[in-house]
């Protein structure tokens, strides 16, 4: 019924009437708010006097931070000071990276705030049977007994000796996260904790890593860049500090030329100067040949590469350098070995036949990129090196920033500068030896086994596979997951071939899961925990890095008016009964644990984690052994993690005397810096691990490596623990590059390898490509109405719809028509979608924006919640395979599908 | 705060929306704008906009052939044009003229016909075919007793159930006396350069939220101000300039600054 139908005479009357009904609104929800449980919201008797005739938005920008993408902006939120609503986000107005600047992500978190589909409390699962299409018939619970629930469970494992079948997922986080992800498990005893990092870009790092020791993502130095070689990487859509490089974009466009090679029109594509639509997998073809030709044509930086000692090139095609001619620089190794066994063949023509990119193109790029060097940028994204045989061509891409000099270089790569952060108090002392000897098994991911030697930092089994610990689960191999707790993770999603971790997931005896949305992966668990959301009602901390700088940000409960005090958090600063899953959960489970006689955990939180400014330990702040004086001391024990994190920040003497302080901005006191929210370190000096500035790279040799020296040694580390050599480890891991064999790439420098089929070609025609929807949120937005309004805002797709898009060319040869309903196979899974014709998309492929096809979430991500899904999530079509080197999961590359309309 | 929306909002400080001979105008820099519909967003919250209606919104075109493809993303609202049909064909003047040769509209006296929908070459007005957000008003949770409801969400929130509109309801709507804070069913709304923001010295939502610095507001007739120094820098274009209705939306720049006109190396807007 409308109140406003304009038949009606009073119209104007009603009118302002309604606005009597604003405010006799603000007052009603006085009564609605007055309850007795602990989350009610504030009494808001003084919303009678506040406004007048009209209501005015005279609130409070509140400091926090964005997670809607690995940005991580430092954020202000709005909060209206009647109702204590969050009206608006943007950038943190004192962020020297992006200023008030956020990118369209954050404006759906006051969506995600207020999603009707968030949970509002504990559930249990009714249903012991557990599948896809079976309902789990949830039932509320309260807090305390779900995390009594979860005590026993665990208590019963380290009963039995067999901690180890306890394990902890988590997908996003703040720099709280040792606590839940790394010290409850080391403290029950178990080595499960598995990271999503290899599903976001491992094998990005790679690149860096195995040329100058960083595993580690890159700032880009746009300001003072004249070129920028952008590999798969669309810096104005998605990941990372999309904010700051979004704002700088149209000034780049006057001042430098940027080249981006992809094989979809990205949003950066559309505005840039040359777009090179690599065929799939085959971008480290591009990279060889435009190496070769900035060698062959002497454009290569002198000072960090070296010399011919006469002068004279000897960068002939086809034909290999004596190295005994060339002086390499100070900063540098390994140039002559790198043409030697790699580019010295791989000229132009070659590439535009790999890559299917005109070799002209190839020319004009690498000769334009090498002139503007060392203010030059070649920019690696997960594109090229998210495939099966990536960790090469990550090398390679990344090793172009070496032949020009841009490496730390002003308008080239950077890095962080170090930040004012305290690790957090770690538990070894109070690691039992039940814990012990759990402690001792192998990681449900495989981890350092033969065919994952996943090298982070150089070490065989340094880094996660994540994925696979879907296949760890089911195989019971090294042993079998009794416990679960996920947090801030979709994995039943978000993994390549997801169909396996609903199979997994329902293999789980039993699983917590805690989250703002009940989500595929909740859909599996027996108990579900509600999440606080980052950016409105937690404590945490994350950084940005951008403009030559790293900020310190912190997430605050904005909505409590002193968020020091638990109480008022508690009370205000949440819209429901929502814990934070990185410390109020362990925290009361720790509880719950000595309640069922083991107290380590609770001995350690109790003796480590005082109030850093008081000294008081959390008995000692709040006594009392109720529940409610547990949820406070929860509270309290989340506030004074985060101070104890960023203590040399606000505490002067801490940071004179007990600290190795980097430099950066000074604070004196907590709330000082708790009300500012955001820190900023000195700036990046350019240059300065410059061997030649008197500085050090953290490979193995010191130096900027072009002969892969570090990879080397960890392959040869890798090959030893298994009692091999180098050729069978990349033989089972599916790579080309062999120990000098003629007739293979070397093993060692960076180097093109074909692309990894996965598919037969005649029975899967098409290449797919997948790439991350610009407002994603890394998964979490789909059930923002604003997220499918606006998505068109991806190059190619239409407002609400999930399309698949197709070259005209090849639609037309298999008569598809724009708005077809089509099917898409692969070898792994098979999706819906409709067929959008567009010339973006090269020919033989078929692109298709990720983040649709949830068939939970919510009723806006979801044709029907449990049941029918919207869209086709790429991820049934991916097949979980990995880039082995690195660990990480493949998106890309030789993926193969064939299309049908049904 | 980024240093041209500081200017541009020390500007509006200096501009009184009362005062005589102000036109206020936007430019959009199509070379800085991204694409990103960060405007879009913020105008839809900023004006309780029921969805599916976008004041501010964009044209997408895609050209050519693979691999020589390009695609331009125009962002659109409400023109402000000083020959405005839609004014001149409305039977109640609802729609009219007002300070600073903003195109306003009266929903008290609006009678629903559409004329101005019909005349507006731009199709910048939208009609409410019923009152909004609806799916506000639902008390149905997807799993009973475990997740909210778009009621539930409203009452924790604080926003009176009386309110046709989401729980991040923007009160600022009605801080005027020419607005209200939503719509209602029977009556057109519009863009007008968030009039409501205004008169309070803000400017318009969608130049705020634009993190590309791409829209550029202000005083036509202030020869200082930064519209006029933009439009004298570049050969602005409007939008169907044949049409005759003098927009005082300008667009200057190509979206595709990279691939057809080489950029000039001056400094751009932000610096
Ligand atoms: S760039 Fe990422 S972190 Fe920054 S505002 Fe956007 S989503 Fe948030
Ligand atoms: S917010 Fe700015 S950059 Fe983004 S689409 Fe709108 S005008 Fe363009
Ligand atoms: S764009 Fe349309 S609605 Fe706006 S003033 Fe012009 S004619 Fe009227």
């Amino acid at each position: 019924m409308s109140q406003h139908d304009t038949t009606d005479d009073d119209d104007t009357d009603l009118w302002i009437g309604r606005r009597d009904v604003m405010k006799a609104g603000a007052v009603g929800a006085v009564a609605a708010g007055l309850g007795s449980s602990l989350t009610s919201l504030t009494p808001l008797a003084q919303a009678e006097d506040g406004r007048t005739d009209l209501v005015e938005h005279t609130g409070d920008w509140r400091p926090s931070t964005c997670a809607g993408c690995t940005s991580w902006c430092a954020a202000q939120v709005l909060v209206d000071d009647e109702t204590d609503r969050v009206l608006r986000t943007r950038g943190h107005e004192d962020s020297r990276i992006h200023g008030t600047n956020d990118c369209p992500r954050q404006d759906l978190g006051i969506q995600q705030l207020y999603d009707p589909d968030r949970i509002t409390q504990p559930m249990r699962r009714t249903n012991p049977e557990k599948g896809r299409d079976v309902d789990p018939e949830f039932e509320p619970i309260s807090w305390e007994e779900a995390i009594g629930e979860i005590a026993d469970r665990i208590m019963e494992l380290r009963e039995n000796g067999e901690p180890e079948t306890f394990m902890v997922t988590r997908g996003r986080y703040t720099y709280l996260r040792p606590i839940l992800y790394s010290y409850l498990p080391q403290i029950i005893g178990s080595p499960n904790n598995i990271s999503h990092s290899a599903i976001c870009a491992e094998a990005e790092k790679f690149g860096p890593m195995y040329t100058e020791g960083e595993w580690s993502y890159r700032q880009y130095d746009v300001q003072q860049s004249r070129y920028v070689l952008a590999w798969g990487a669309d810096p104005i859509s998605a990941n990372r500090q999309v904010s700051h490089y979004s704002n700088e974009f149209g000034d780049l466009l006057d001042r430098a030329t940027v080249a981006v090679v992809e094989p979809r029109l990205s949003s950066t594509a559309t505005k840039s100067d040359e777009w090179l639509p690599v065929e799939p997998g085959h971008d480290g073809a591009l990279a060889s040949a435009m190496a070769h030709v900035i060698l062959r044509d002497g454009l290569w930086n002198r000072e960090f590469v070296g010399e011919f000692e006469d002068g004279e090139n000897r960068f002939v095609p086809g034909e290999r350098v004596d190295p005994e001619t060339f002086e390499e620089s100070e900063n540098s190794r390994g140039v002559i070995e790198w043409w030697n066994e790699e580019l010295y063949d791989k000229e132009p023509e070659w590439a535009a036949d790999e890559a299917g990119v005109p070799a002209e193109q190839i020319e004009r790029v690498a000769t334009g990129f090498a002139e503007a060097g060392p203010n030059a940028i070649s920019w690696l994204g997960g594109g090229p090196c998210m495939q099966v045989r990536g960790s090469y061509t990550a090398m390679a891409i990344h090793a172009l920033n070496g032949l020009v000099g841009s490496v730390g270089n002003r308008g080239g790569t950077l890095y962080a500068p170090s930040t004012g952060v305290e690790d957090l108090p770690a538990p070894d002392e109070y690691v039992d030896e039940v814990a012990e000897a759990g402690l001792d098994h192998e990681k449900i991911d495989q981890r350092g086994r033969l065919e994952f030697p996943a090298l982070k930092d150089g070490e065989s089994g340094g880094g996660v596979v994540t994925n696979n610990a879907a296949d760890g689960i089911l195989d019971e191999d090294p042993n079998e997951i009794e416990v679960l707790i996920s947090y801030w993770n979709n994995f039943a999603f978000s993994n390549p071939e997801s169909q396996r971790w609903e199979e997994a997931l329902a293999e789980i005896p039993f699983h917590a899961t805690i989250e703002t949305h009940a989500s595929e992966t909740a859909w599996f668990a027996d108990v579900v925990l509600p999440a606080t959301h980052h950016q409105f009602e937690r404590w945490g901390q994350l950084r940005s890095t951008g403009a030559g700088y790293r900020t310190i940000n912190l997430h605050t409960p904005v909505m409590a008016d002193d968020p020091d005090d638990p109480e008022d958090v508690l009370e205000n600063g949440r819209l429901w009964d929502v814990k934070t899953d990185e410390t109020e959960i362990p925290y009361l489970l720790a509880e719950a644990l000595a309640d069922r006689g083991f107290e380590n955990l609770l001995a350690f939180f109790e003796t480590e984690y005082p109030d850093p400014e008081s000294g008081r330990s959390l008995r000692e702040e709040i006594p009392g052994d109720d529940f409610e004086s547990r949820e406070l001391r929860a509270q309290a024990f989340s506030r004074n993690a985060l101070k104890l994190r960023t203590r040399p920040i606000w505490d002067p003497d801490y940071r004179e005397n007990e600290f190795d302080w980097p430099g950066g901005e000074e604070f004196d006191d907590w709330v000082e810096f708790r009300e500012r929210g955001i820190w900023h370190t000195d700036e990046w000096e350019y240059r300065h691990r410059w061997p030649s500035e008197g500085g050090e790279f953290d490979t193995d040799t010191g130096v900027f490596e072009f002969d892969g020296e570090t990879l080397r040694n960890a392959l040869e580390g890798h090959a030893e623990r298994h009692d091999t050599d180098v050729d069978t480890v990349l033989d089972v891991c599916n790579y080309q590059g062999r120990v000098d064999d003629p007739d293979a790439p070397d093993a060692f420098v960076p180097h093109y390898e074909e692309p990894y089929d996965m598919g037969d070609e005649d029975d899967y025609p098409f290449n797919f490509v997948d790439y991350k929807d610009r407002l994603n949120r890394e998964g979490r937005s789909a059930n923002t109405p604003w997220a499918q309004e606006f998505n068109d805002v991806n190059p190619g797709d239409e407002p609400g719809k999930d399309l698949a898009k197709i070259n005209p060319r090849d639609a037309d040869r298999l008569g598809i028509e724009d708005g077809d309903e089509i099917s898409i196979r692969s070898p792994v899974g098979e999706i819906e979608s409709t067929a959008k014709l567009w010339e973006g998309v090269r020919p033989g492929t078929v692109a298709k924006t990720w983040g649709q096809g949830h068939w939970a979430y919510g009723r806006v991500a979801s044709d029907e919640f449990g049941d029918e899904a919207r869209g086709g999530s790429n991820n049934v079509v991916i097949g979980a395979e990995y880039d082995r080197l690195s660990g990480s999961s493949v998106f890309y590359g030789d993926v193969r599908v064939d299309i049908e309309t049904r | 705060m980024s240093s041209e929306s500081e200017s541009l909002d020390a500007e509006l400080e200096t501009t009184t929306l009362d005062g005589e001979g102000v036109d206020l105008s936007m430019v959009i820099d199509l070379q800085r704008c991204t694409g990103c519909g960060a405007c879009n967003i913020g105008c839809a919250q900023e004006n309780n906009l029921q969805e599916g209606m976008a004041y501010s919104s964009r044209i997408i075109e895609t050209n050519g052939e693979f691999p020589n493809v390009s695609y331009e993303y125009t962002p659109t609202l409400c023109n402000q044009c000083d020959d405005a049909p839609c004014a001149e064909g409305c039977p109640t003047s609802a729609l009219h003229k007002g300070k600073g040769g903003i195109t306003m509209h009266d929903h008290e006296t609006c009678i629903g016909c559409k004329s101005c929908m019909i005349n507006c070459p731009y199709d910048e007005i939208h009609l409410n075919e019923e009152d909004p957000h609806p799916t506000w008003e639902s008390e149905e949770a997807t799993i009973e007793s475990g997740t909210a409801s778009a009621r539930a969400v409203k009452d924790r929130a604080g926003v009176d159930d009386d309110v046709d509109a989401p729980a991040y309801y923007n009160p600022n709507r009605e801080v005027s006396e020419t607005e209200h804070p939503t719509r209602y069913k029977g009556i057109v709304e519009k863009c007008n350069f968030c009039v409501h923001r205004l008169e309070r010295d803000e400017l318009p939502r969608c130049v705020e939220e634009c993190p590309c610095e791409a829209r550029i507001f202000g005083d036509r007739n202030d020869p200082d101000s930064t519209v006029n120094e933009v439009l004298a820098k570049y050969n602005p274009d409007v939008l169907k300039a044949d049409e005759g209705t003098e927009p005082s939306v300008n667009y200057v720049r190509d979206y595709n600054g990279g691939s057809y006109e080489r950029g000039t190396g001056e400094p751009g807007l932000g610096d």
